[in-house]
């Protein structure tokens, strides 16, 4: 290989990750994101193959254990703390180092460089033990879990034993085993394999290993197919002599007791690992299977008659069924909100401490389990919020003595159930929000007319929600830069959720986010507007009725319509999809929104059923209204509408 | 006439140095793809008799964009470019349907070897 040829390139792109990685690593410093993690992730990655492609040893393997832990960051193990981050520079610099030492020397000595740390595997827990200040490399302990016991070979009444031995420079030798496997597979039926499959991919895993096969093909047939897969050693066959049924019988039992026995002997053997994507693909499947159940069960009502009977009656317990999968398959998608909560202490105390505060903080229902997807998605808005209060909300101890409150301020974050909702609180009991001073922007903004002098907790947080605006007169490193309450708010809707706000001068604030337990699969009334088919949240339904044009009162500004003792504004849906309106029967929804009501006009109502929610992008430029979109059973798509931004 | 090839890795570098051991050996590289929905597209546009697949891309990594080209053409012969330590996530490039592998820094014999398997195949 033209060592020459690829220096020059290889100094020039790695040059260009390690600055790329100062630079995200400056971004995650002060915002902890999934984004920036994996982008660390994938930089230094690349560094690493290139490093390797080259020889560079050294830095290969400084950039394999500096990968290793972002791999760990990226999945949760490690949380993000300043350690993390100082560590990460450091190992960047000594990266940077290492890359001007190997293009000067190649063949500089490695030993002062290595580390004790192993690449995670399976069942392994990995704990930060030590961190070298000199190199900045991080030493972790490991603790293996038992070594289950080699399963024995089964000896089949008919088959051979297929010994292989790979190279012993063979790469990543599990895998390569595995393709040894499939090579045999494609001649028969594979009974067992010694060490069984599960330690191939085990540190040390030697590349010696046994598979007994059932197979019609000779002997050479098996060598040659095993021997095709690569980096094969040595190949031998053993064919076992023919045994009664009962002998497999036998051996087949006692496989298994033993096995009962290794997992009876472990009694930490009740959760196991599922990797996220797994349930990711379980939950589109559910989704699918929640969609077809659905019409099956249309489709059996409107055929029933005496000879279909048992058709519907099976489309039933069909149905039955899949309810139950679809609700097993979220609650394993379920996990206590207290992941997202404990990030947050420390970050308060550094924020407090920063602003000079003294803040009490406080975290209730960390117990209390959301969608995992939901989960990444609360994190930044909750710190936004938490943030604000310690910035805005909470005042100095001098502050607060002189208004005759206890000097340390508390900061609550809470979580509670609500039916099929989660509601998420940011509370403080600090000076709450200066409601004549928001007026006083709102009005400069246009945003409030000029006569209001008194505005509601709802009004309040619809002026503070409006894009850019902001009352902090300097913007602060902290929660400057226009992350204000619009954020969260529009975060918030994008989940499906809604924000809502209560807050009393002088003594604090609460900001609550309300979000769905999960998020996709939820239940939607189906209406028609102008022919087409849009879902309604059913959770903001409040009733439906016949559009009766003697409920209309007549005001001033906009139609209402009283409905029993209550006025609602109307909202005649296709003026707002800018259609024309009909003068044919109409349906209303009465819909609630933050508490806010609002009588919707549509054309039809259809039925009430469980969607399956994907996600949508609106085109650019075009109105917000909705937050997702759906296939119905008959395969026409519906728009979800974001009440929220339509009312 | 000479067999074609893609090759995906979000490296330049990386891509440089396969397309030059590959090329040595008689192969045409008709396209590369330094993101897993590059790579997507460009197997539908050139369908190559060969892709090489690194694993960590951005904008969909490799073996989502394994999945995806399996997906559209079964018959597909991809080699994943692994580099130490990823055996897990080359276990699951293959159930996915990579054929075979190599790993950094590239040996000209062994990726000869391995690309001779997923073309015999």
């Amino acid at each position: 290989m033209d060592q020459a040829r690829y220096a020059e390139l290889f100094r020039t792109e790695a040059g260009e990750h390690l600055d790329a990685l100062d630079t995200t690593l400056l971004d995650f410093e002060t915002e902890p994101h999934d984004a920036h993690v994996a982008t660390l992730f994938r930089s230094m990655h690349t560094v690493k193959g290139m490093a390797a492609a080259m020889g560079y040893r050294a830095v290969e393997r400084i950039a394999h254990d500096l990968e290793s832990l972002l791999d760990r960051v990226r999945s949760g193990e490690v949380g993000a703390h300043d350690v993390l981050v100082t560590r990460l520079f450091a190992g960047t610099a000594n990266l940077r180092t290492a890359v001007e030492t190997a293009m000067r020397s190649p063949d500089e000595p490695t030993e002062r460089l290595t580390t004790t740390a192993s690449s995670p595997v399976d069942g392994t827990r990995i704990e930060i033990a030590e961190i070298d200040p000199l190199t900045g490399f991080i030493t972790v302990a490991v603790s293996e879990p038992d070594s289950a016991q080699p399963t024995r070979l089964s000896t089949a009444t008919e088959g051979c034993v297929v010994h292989v031995r790979l190279t012993a420079d063979c790469p990543l030798k599990g895998v390569r085993a595995m393709l040894v496997l499939a090579r045999l597979e494609s001649l028969g039926a594979v009974r067992s394999t010694d060490p069984p499959q599960s330690r191939w991919n085990d540190e040390h895993f030697d590349g010696v290993f046994a598979v007994t096969v059932l197979s019609a093909a000779s002997a050479d047939v098996i060598e040659t197919a095993a021997r095709a897969a690569g980096d094969v050693a040595r190949v031998t066959v053993h064919t076992l002599p023919s045994k009664a049924a009962t002998n497999a019988a036998t051996n087949a039992a006692t496989n298994a007791a033993t096995n009962a026995a290794t997992n009876a002997a472990d009694p930490t053997l009740t959760t196991v690992r599922v990797e996220r994507k797994r349930l990711d693909s379980l939950l589109d499947l559910v989704g699918e299977l929640v969609v077809t159940r659905d019409r099956l069960l249309r489709i059996a009502e409107e055929s029933d008659t005496s000879s279909t009977r048992v058709l519907t009656r099976v489309a039933h317990d069909t149905a039955r069924l899949i309810s139950a999968v679809q609700d097993e398959v979220l609650q394993a998608r379920l996990v206590p909100i207290g992941q997202v909560f404990e990030r947050f202490p420390r970050l308060v105390r550094d924020i407090a401490r920063d602003l000079g505060k003294d803040v009490r903080f406080v975290i209730e229902g960390r117990e209390i389990e959301l969608d995992r997807s939901l989960l990444d998605a609360i994190g930044d808005p909750l710190m936004h919020l938490l943030r604000n209060a310690l910035d805005h909300g909470l005042e100095d101890p001098e502050t607060r003595r002189a208004a005759g409150k206890s000097p340390t301020g508390t900061l609550t974050i809470r979580a509670v159930r609500d039916r099929a909702a989660v509601v998420l609180q940011v509370e403080d009991d600090g000076r709450g929000i200066d409601r004549l001073a928001i007026l006083r922007r709102a009005h400069q903004h246009g945003l409030v007319s000029p006569g209001i002098t008194q505005i509601t907790d709802e009004d309040l947080l619809q002026v503070l929600a409006h894009p850019g605006f902001s009352t902090a007169r300097a913007v602060t490193a902290i929660s400057g830069r226009g992350v204000g309450v619009d954020v969260v708010a529009t975060r918030v809707r994008s989940l499906g959720g809604t924000l809502a706000l209560e807050t009393l001068e002088g003594e604090g604030s609460v900001f609550s986010l309300r979000v769905p337990v999960t998020l996709a699969i939820m239940r939607a009334l189906l209406v028609v507007v102008d022919g087409l088919t849009y879902a309604l949240p059913a959770a903001h339904v409040i009733e439906a009725l016949e559009f009766d044009p003697r409920l209309l009162v007549p005001t001033t500004d906009y139609e209402s319509i009283t409905l029993r003792d209550e006025v609602l504004p109307v909202l005649h849906v296709r003026e707002r999809f800018h259609r024309p309106r009909r003068e044919a029967e109409s349906h209303v929804v009465v819909v609630e929104v933050a508490g806010r009501r609002t009588a919707l006009v549509v054309d039809a109502l259809i039925a009430q059923l469980d969607i399956v929610v994907k996600p949508y992008q609106a085109v650019k430029g075009s109105a917000q209204w909705f937050s997702g979109a759906t296939v119905l059973g008959d395969g026409t798509p519906a728009l979800i509408v974001d009440l929220g931004s339509l009312t | 006439m000479s067999r074609t090839v893609l090759i995906c890795d979000d490296a330049l570098f990386m891509r440089t140095m396969v397309g030059d051991i590959l090329q040595q050996a008689g192969f045409e590289v008709v396209g590369e793809a330094e993101t897993g929905v590059q790579a997507v597209e460009k197997y539908r546009q050139l369908r190559p008799d060969l892709v090489t697949m690194d694993i960590v891309m951005p904008d969909m990594g490799g073996i989502d964009a394994v999945r995806e080209i399996t997906k559209q053409d079964p018959s597909a012969r991809i080699l994943m470019c692994s580099a130490m330590g990823q055996q897990a996530l080359v276990v699951e490039a293959i159930q996915a349907g990579a054929k075979d592998f190599v790993v950094k820094p590239f040996q000209p014999s062994r990726v000869l070897e391995a690309v001779t398997r997923v073309l015999a195949a």
